[in-house]
């Protein structure tokens, strides 16, 4: 029981994780987030599902077209939602966002309708033996692909020149300027990246959870307290971070049952921001006065 | 006038609740719980600047405990209502630990969290809140025995409202609502004048989880059930977004944005399933195009010219201050391996000017941060009289005789003037002063630069201090500003508080100080009297490098070419007030010119104009024939100029290796080459190619900046400041370097506080002083006018 605790544990981690990366992403650069992001992953999930289903497509088109569209959308949510905001130095990006969520939901249900929709993967019923437990091929694609990316950010952070420049950016904005690094085109590209991520966890998760409107708002503030616990300053941390939350979460509803997952771990989560207002691997930024 | 309005809204709503249908009574009901909430959501979000995406957990927990309690436990309503709301406010207070520990997004996340586990709480907890199928058959309350019926509730509904709206009114003038409002537009400066921003941010968070408690309890008996559907997260949206759309601070808000949340979905009935779509959309528009909401759009459209109050001139006495000495003994900090401040001791007697000075970077801010307990110091003490303060909370340390004002103003912005000073406990006769002469009444954002200093002063002086700290109080200031605030200065020492003053105006400095303390790398170097301090030479070659010039060989002419920089009539700046008034100046190719001055002169501020990260507001930049005026940075590093900005600003996470490629970022063009060239022209590097940056020495990290901005082959070079915050031996091989550099006939602007260092350097110079050039020529010629001493040392 405890192993495919772990087993569904990691992969809906890495669920966070990749939410979480999103965030970091788009923190690291600009300071500000996308606080709807799970309306992002929704949004994955439901052009996979009206792609691969309603219009039949190949489902690597189908994903590939999704991810695609999901981008997009994060440059619509920087355009209208944050650069308004930010530029200004104002807050109101935070319930900007939040504002573009809602509609996001709700255009969705509307378009989509009320009732959860199946998307079915045509490998996600094969299931191997390991260490005596049954898991299922996409209980291990899950992870890998979550792994996998964050390993690719990385990977594009060092070596890939528009990766080099997005980090200069996080660790100075000023001086990225002055190499000639274009840092309003790198928010933007961080926004689309986010987006991008939380996407590509939106249909990887779908078999699993099915297609609706709602699917996204609860994961998506999980993830969010994934990344504030992970202190939001660095890749690894934030995935460790995600890891470790879906490992906990799926430890506590094996060994205590449903019920009380959702109060444990937001009590947790509470607590934890109580004894480290900084998150769990932030350092706290210098005042400056 | 306003009352009237009020009052006759709120008795035409009570005379429609009595007489309307059913349909329409529970609609009133509603829309005066959701603005019950909404005016305690107001006073945590409008007043106090707090934002919180939980608060249906509060209005979940005053729903369930008026149910259990007038269902099982057989309550009269009236009784369970007030412990609906101390339950509510109660574990509010508790929330709060936590929450208003942290800030912004961490908030929100808390707030969250709290909602999510209210909601489970309920579903999960079925022994007490029955579960997902919730507690039916909650009673209407009845008074003196008669039933009372949805129509009652309604109108109790409505009196609360009227209540609350009337308690927010109190609240919102009385002087916890001005502490409010102080701690939403500065902490900081909350803190300076002895508010505790955390006592008050948990008051106002307090009060916000009462008023959804009531809005709750409200809401039991006039929907007859309770279940956990009615309690979800974008409950907690709608009660933020009645705050928002109304006008968040203002008083009709939470009315309006209720009226409009609760009314608009009946309205367009047929519509009403698309409400939280509409509603998603009418919250972006409001915060694009009415951040103040409807009320203040309304405001805003029906704003009458007001009659501004003028501060009656005049000369006041200031009362004696009580008086004490500030003792300063060895003080010490470190941020992240590097002591910013070591072995510091001074004493401020009371009735005295003590003067702080010493070049960019020395640690002058570090001190008086830590002296008005912005700062913990990790060695030390500080006391002022007989109470040592060091480690104290920043309020503790202002309550207990120690004002202070900043480097950039930190008035309540959105404050009149005669608030800022109410809320600290004074009124216009310190106005008077300070010689403010403007109106009482106006916005403190508004105020032009040098009113805005004035009245942070008086502000200071309000809360009667023993002690006042100043930073930099005449940046930015006019000649004749300067000499009026020296004067006040003086007035200020004259009624006996100790004034400690950093300043680098030394004008005003030698001017009124009875001792002047100079720092240098976070040491002290020298004090004593004003004149003493100017003859010291341990001073003078902190401030102007003398001794080292002489290493530099005097310059082989080499024919300078075409004008390759121009500047016109530039003036730029940050605020209202330009830092840059008017400055000509030009580069020409192969040449070296040095721009020299005092701190708070404008040099960093032009480099920057140049280099496209501050837009200017005036004039004219032209480089190798394109107007570069306007363009942004990453623009201007395409065109070949490349400015090393000031502070080294390397990428302190990524490798010597990786910052000199990204050097060369602009360019397409294989980069091995260079990076060989720049390993040998600085050894350094080398050795540490693969270390991160932010371990590198102050100098090291110097030559890294440097050769970071030589990968992008510029055309010219600007140079920010290389030596800031350098020993001198390691300066010696920075000017070498540079020296080399001029020698293979680099085009460089250079600007450094190394002024005799720069000018051996150089082949010309301006000198800037006030935002202008007041001075140019030859480099031999300046360095040998006295004019250079005079704007550095003020020695006559």
């Amino acid at each position: 029981m405890i192993g495919s605790a772990l087993v569904s544990g990691l992969g809906l981690g890495s669920m966070y994780g990749l939410l979480a990366l999103g965030f970091y992403v788009t923190y690291a650069v600009s300071r500000t987030v996308n606080f709807a992001q799970g309306s992002s992953m929704m949004l994955g999930a439901v052009f996979a599902y009206t792609f691969a289903v309603r219009l039949g497509w190949p489902f690597a088109l189908a994903a590939a077209m999704s991810l695609l569209l999901c981008a997009l959308y994060g440059l619509v949510v920087e355009l209208l939602a944050v650069r308004p905001f930010a530029s200004r130095g104002s807050n109101a990006w935070l319930m900007a966002t939040v504002a573009l969520g809602i509609i996001a939901d709700n255009s969705v249900l509307f378009t989509f309708g009320k009732e959860p929709r199946g998307l079915a993967l045509p490998s996600a019923s094969a299931s191997l033996e390991i260490a005596g437990l049954h898991v299922s091929m996409l209980q291990l694609a899950i992870p890998a692909v979550g792994i996998a990316l964050a390993g690719a950010l990385h990977v594009f952070s060092r070596k890939v020149r528009l990766g080099k420049a997005m980090l200069a950016v996080v660790q100075n904005a000023d001086a990225a300027r002055l190499m000639g690094i274009n840092v309003p085109l790198a928010i933007t590209a961080a926004y689309a990246l986010s987006t991008l991520f939380a996407g590509a966890a939106g249909i990887m998760i779908a078999p699993l959870f099915n297609v609706h409107s709602d699917m996204g708002t609860l994961f998506g503030l999980k993830a969010f307290a994934v990344a504030i616990l992970g202190g939001i300053t660095s890749a690894w941390g934030v995935m460790l971070a995600g890891l470790l939350f879906g490992v906990v979460e799926s430890l506590i509803t094996a060994l205590l049952g449903s019920a009380y997952t959702q109060i444990l771990t937001f009590t947790l989560v509470i607590v934890a921001l109580a004894l480290m207002p900084n998150g769990l691997f932030g350092r706290a930024e210098l005042k400056k006065v | 006038m306003k009352a009237l309005a009020f009052l006759v809204a709120f008795g035409a709503a009570i005379a429609f609740t009595a007489t309307a249908n059913s349909y329409y009574v529970y609609i009133m009901a509603t829309l005066a719980l959701t603005a019950i909430a909404g005016v305690g959501l107001n006073v945590l979000l409008g007043l106090t600047g707090q934002v919180s995406f939980g608060h249906v957990g509060f209005y979940a927990l005053g729903a369930y405990t008026v149910a259990v309690l007038t269902v099982s436990a057989k309550w009269s309503f009236w009784a369970a209502l007030p412990v609906a709301a101390l339950i509510a406010g109660a574990v509010g207070a508790l929330l709060a630990l936590p929450a208003m520990r942290v800030r912004g997004p961490y908030l929100a996340m808390v707030t969250i969290a709290f909602g999510f586990v209210v909601e489970n709480l309920a579903v999960e907890w079925r022994s007490v809140t029955g579960g997902q199928n919730g507690i039916m058959g909650v009673p209407q309350p009845a008074l003196l025995g008669l039933p009372f019926g949805e129509r009652g509730v309604a109108i109790a509904a409505i009196v609360l409202a009227a209540a609350a709206t009337y308690g927010f009114h109190l609240l919102s003038r009385s002087r916890w609502g001005a502490a409010m409002r102080a701690v939403k537009d500065s902490e900081v400066a909350a803190e300076s004048i002895g508010l505790d921003p955390l006592r008050i941010k948990t008051a106002a968070f307090a009060i916000s989880a009462v008023c959804a408690g009531v809005a709750g309890a409200l809401f039991a008996p006039l929907s007859g059930f309770v279940t956990p559907s009615s309690f979800t997260f974008s409950q907690s949206l709608l009660f933020v977004l009645v705050v928002i759309i109304g006008g968040a601070g203002s008083l009709a808000g939470p009315l309006v944005g209720a009226a409009i949340v609760v009314l608009l979905p009946e309205a367009l009935a047929a519509l009403a399933e698309y409400r939280l779509l509409f509603f998603g959309a009418l919250l972006l528009a409001v915060l694009w195009l009415a951040p103040d909401g409807v009320t203040g759009l309304v405001t805003r459209l029906t704003a009458r010219r007001r009659e501004p109050r003028i501060v009656a001139a005049g000369e006041v006495q200031l009362a004696p201050a009580r008086r004490a000495t500030l003792e300063v003994e060895h003080l010490g900090i470190a941020f992240g391996g590097v002591r910013a401040a070591s072995d510091v001791s001074l004493r401020a007697e009371a009735g005295k000017v003590t003067s702080l000075i010493g070049p960019n970077g020395a640690g002058k801010t570090t001190v008086l941060n830590m002296l008005s307990g912005f700062y913990r110091p990790d060695a030390g003490s500080i006391r002022v009289g007989d109470r040592e303060l060091q480690g104290s909370a920043a309020w503790r340390i202002a309550r207990a005789g120690v004002a202070r004002t900043y480097q950039t103003t930190q008035l309540f912005g959105s404050m009149t003037v005669g608030e800022n000073l109410a809320i600290a406990g004074g009124g216009p006769e310190f106005l008077s002063f300070v010689h403010y002469t403007g109106d009482i009444d106006a916005r403190a954002a508004d105020l032009p630069h040098v009113d805005k200093r004035l009245v942070e002063i008086a502000r200071a002086l309000a809360t009667r201090p023993a002690v006042l700290l100043l930073d930099e109080p005449a940046a930015g200031l006019s000649r004749e500003d300067k000499e009026r605030l020296a004067r006040l200065l003086r007035r200020i020492a004259d009624s006996g508080v100790a004034v400690v003053l950093v300043e680098h105006d030394m004008g005003v400095v030698m001017g009124i100080s009875d001792t002047v303390v100079v720092l240098d790398a976070g040491v002290i170097i020298a004090a004593g009297a004003p004149a003493d301090v100017q003859r010291d030479p341990a001073v003078r070659k902190a401030y102007l490098g003398e001794q080292t010039a002489r290493a530099i060989a005097p310059r082989a002419a080499a024919e300078p070419g075409a004008p390759y920089l121009q500047v016109g009539r530039l003036a730029a700046g940050y605020g209202a007030e330009p830092v840059l008034k008017g400055v000509e100046l030009q580069v020409r190719e192969r040449e070296l010119v040095a721009v020299l001055g005092a701190n708070g002169a404008g040099k960093s501020t032009l480099m920057r104009a140049i280099a496209g990260l501050l837009r200017p507001v005036q004039g004219g930049i032209g480089f190798d024939g394109v107007d570069i005026t306007r363009l942004p940075a990453h623009k201007v590093v395409a065109l070949g100029l490349v400015l090393v900005p000031e502070g080294r600003q390397v990428f302190p996470e990524l490798s010597v290796l990786h910052n000199l490629e990204l050097g060369a970022f602009a360019r397409k063009d294989v980069i091995a080459r260079d990076i060989e060239t720049m390993l040998e022209r600085f050894p350094r590097l080398r050795e540490r190619l693969h270390q991160r940056a932010g371990l590198l020495s102050g100098g090291e990290q110097q030559m890294l900046a440097i050769a970071r901005g030589l990968m992008g082959r510029p055309k010219m070079l600007l140079l920010d400041e290389p030596s800031l915050g350098l020993a001198p031996a390691v300066i010696n091989d920075l000017f070498a370097a540079l020296d080399r550099l001029r020698a293979e006939s680099a085009t460089i602007l250079l600007v450094d506080q190394m002024a005799g260092l720069a000018l051996a350097l150089a082949d010309r110079a301006y000198v800037i002083e006030g935002g202008r050039i007041v001075a140019s020529g030859a480099a031999r010629e300046i360095a040998a006018d006295g004019s250079l001493e005079k704007a550095y040392l003020a020695v006559n």
